[in-house]
């Protein structure tokens, strides 16, 4: 008797929890694991599910090409989430937006994004996602302390940059930091100076996806190259260059054992995460180009959310959109901690306490001196650059060889998404 | 005396390899495990400053609300019935396949050889699971392993039906078992040492299985360990010494199980090799 009377307990009490649910929505997130952003996105989300009936529920990804292999494969299985994270410009572009995504160019929201973002997330007439997280600005970490060691001015154009360079080998310390060992860090030197071709040649991301410039024959663009070589060739480097991490690289920084340390902003957050105490030392510059008066910073993207053509709660998904950029989610946002880069959203009010890098690069972000980065301007990227840049930065071969290397590398891509005038 | 002495020192040599070879691997799991993030993203060997294992252990356990017990406790059903399911078919296959002899046995031979050697597709495979309702769900995952350690397991099983003698089938039949009666009474409890092999070398490879759960078993509730891996790196942040605390919690099982069940790996392995 008694266990029959606890079995019906435990029965109602499951009815009850049940129907009480029945109430609210549940939508599911495909999200990166480890996410830097991820306090801040709890809070956004706790914020929307005590405004709304809704609830929202993680799935996790790993974020490398595991990742965008699984985005494929539950793209290709009919089975995707509510909601997805996934990265701007060209990697986005390949998953076919418009047979696979909701159009959001109609929702009253549209109008608070920025220009620039929507351009990288759009296609034929619509634009699919919004922004997930503040820009990050590509250029030179530096070590202000060291600076102020030293006597050094923030350098505004490269002839001064190298000068500076100097003066802190001649002082014992590394000028440069690289960290070869991660590749994908080398390409920042590369990737960072578009600005500054973008200055010399307005065009060259139009030419260069209609094969019209090469990397090879355009001098302005093989600059990137040589900048990565004269690094190796001067001596600003550190020792063990191919043995050295990203994380390596942050410490060395962060401790002022190097000066500059060529990077985007994203890297902030990992470095607040490991030297919190040492994040007033760090400041952010420009990669300077040739002229003092066209210095500005590339941007690269940021990562985006959109909604799965599939979603049965398309309605519920696109309130917490609206929900996350307006005032209120943003608001929810920087209630944990300041952000790391200016918002792809119009007129955000900055709070207190921004780290001093970031306020460097929002500097350049107010005064209007900036170029998105060429991925995102050009579907046309290689998938070998890394390794090339790498080759560059240890002297393996010269900047022109690199510049052809490249230009191959590139034509296979622009030949296999069946560019025109390839 | 001298042959002695040559024995003992290329003895000497390779337990000191094999030392180096696995312990410095581990030793540095081990002091990883207990830094501070920054200390353990300078990727050094050097014993910590000041350890702080507790710390870093509750942070790993109470990561994304306690995922981690879940995880434990899905990979656990999955590896156990997907060993139940494996052994269960396999054995009774082995057991035909050796036994009975004709044109049809060999056609059902080379398809199992064909599991083999053809990898499997994901996206048809969620196909299927989706079909029968099974995709999102741990027993789709338990069918998947199985059929992915099948062909493996029934070569195993074959080979060692081969060292059992038919005049032990016949004496069982002139006493009155059925066929079913003499697989559960008389082959299978002779099988055991290559039950055990198959057990043992499933069960790691399944606790273990990374891609199978990321794509046929997605969902937040159906992590397995392996997964929580994930929750400690990303592109621009990783925080390496929980990372590497979570590898020491999640090797532990399997550890545990290989040193209990050492012995009866080998002698399941070669129990087979020789037909009499």
């Amino acid at each position: 008797m008694r266990r029959k009377l606890i079995v019906l307990a435990v029965m109602a009490a499951i009815a009850a929890a049940s129907g009480f649910a029945a109430d609210r929505q549940k939508l599911v997130w495909l999200q990166w694991t480890n996410e830097p952003q991820q306090k801040a996105i709890d809070a956004v989300v706790a914020a929307f599910q005590a405004k709304y009936p809704i609830d929202i529920e993680f799935e996790f990804k790993p974020g490398s090409s595991e990742g965008e292999n699984l985005v494929k494969t539950r793209i290709a299985a009919n089975d995707m989430p509510d909601l997805l994270t996934y990265n701007s410009g060209s990697l986005f572009q390949v998953l076919n937006l418009e047979k696979n995504f909701v159009d959001l160019s109609n929702e009253p929201f549209a109008s608070k994004l920025l220009d620039s973002f929507k351009s990288v997330v759009s296609a034929g007439k619509g634009f699919y996602a919004i922004p997930y997280q503040p820009i990050p600005a590509g250029g030179i970490l530096y070590n202000k302390k060291v600076y102020a060691e030293l006597g050094l001015k923030v350098p505004k154009t490269w002839k001064e940059f190298t000068a500076n360079c100097d003066k802190i080998k001649a002082a014992g310390k590394v000028a440069v930091i690289v960290s070869y060992k991660d590749d994908w860090t080398a390409q920042l030197l590369f990737l960072a100076d578009y600005y500054n071709l973008q200055a010399a040649y307005p065009k060259f991301a139009q030419d260069y996806t209609a094969n019209k410039a090469k990397f090879a024959t355009t001098p302005a663009a093989l600059r990137g190259f040589e900048k990565i070589q004269e690094m190796f060739t001067k001596g600003y480097i550190n020792k063990d260059p191919m043995a050295t991490t990203y994380d390596n690289a942050q410490a060395m920084l962060a401790n002022g054992e190097g000066a500059h340390y060529p990077m985007a902003t994203w890297v902030l957050a990992s470095i607040n995460q490991n030297f919190p105490d040492k994040m007033k030392d760090i400041g952010f510059f420009a990669q300077p180009g040739d002229s003092a008066d066209k210095n500005g910073v590339t941007l690269w993207m940021p990562t985006n959310i959109s909604i799965p053509k599939t979603s049965k709660k398309i309605d519920a998904a696109k309130k917490f959109l609206d929900f996350f950029v307006s005032a209120e989610g943003l608001a929810a946002y920087m209630s944990v901690g300041a952000p790391d880069g200016a918002f792809a959203i119009k007129n955000v009010k900055m709070p207190e306490g921004l780290f001093p890098a970031t306020k460097d690069a929002i500097t350049y972000i107010n005064a209007n001196k900036t170029a998105p980065a060429l991925e995102f301007l050009s579907p046309v990227k290689g998938p070998n650059l890394p390794q090339i840049c790498v080759e560059a930065g240890m002297g393996l071969k010269t900047p022109a060889e690199c510049a052809a290397e490249y230009d191959r590398d590139v034509e296979k891509q622009a030949k296999q998404l069946m560019l025109p005038g390839w | 005396m001298k042959r002695k002495i040559a024995r003992l020192a290329v003895e000497t040599v390779a337990v000191l390899l094999a030392l180096a070879i696995f312990g410095v691997p581990i030793s540095y799991v081990l002091t990883n495990a207990g830094k501070s993030s920054a200390a353990a993203a300078q990727m050094s060997i050097a014993p910590a400053a000041n350890t702080q294992y507790l710390a870093n252990f509750s942070s790993v356990i109470a990561q994304s609300s306690y995922m981690l017990i879940r995880a434990f406790l899905n990979s656990a059903i999955i590896t156990i019935v997907s060993i139940a399911v494996l052994l269960g078919i396999s054995s009774t296959a082995g057991f035909v396949l050796e036994r009975r002899k004709g044109r049809g046995i060999s056609w059902i031979n080379f398809l199992v050889l064909a599991g083999l050697m053809i990898p499997p597709a994901v996206v048809p495979t969620i196909w299927v699971l989706k079909t029968i309702g099974l995709y999102k769900n741990m027993m789709g995952l338990v069918l998947v392993e199985a059929a992915l350690a099948f062909p493996f397991s029934v070569l195993l099983y074959r080979g060692y039906m081969g060292s059992i003698p038919r005049e032990l089938d016949e004496a069982s039949f002139i006493d009155g078992c059925t066929g079913f009666d003499l697989f559960m009474k008389v082959i299978f409890p002779l099988m055991k040492p290559v039950s055990a092999t198959i057990a043992i070398i499933t069960s790691i490879s399944v606790f273990n299985d990374f891609v199978n759960p990321l794509y046929f078993l997605p969902g937040s509730k159906n992590v397995t360990v392996q997964l929580t891996l994930y929750n400690f790196i990303s592109t621009y942040l990783n925080k390496w010494n929980l990372l590497f605390a979570d590898i020491l919690l999640i090797s532990i099982p399997p550890l545990i199980f290989f040193i209990f069940f050492n012995k009866k790996i080998v002698s399941g392995m070669v129990a087979g090799a020789v037909k009499s």
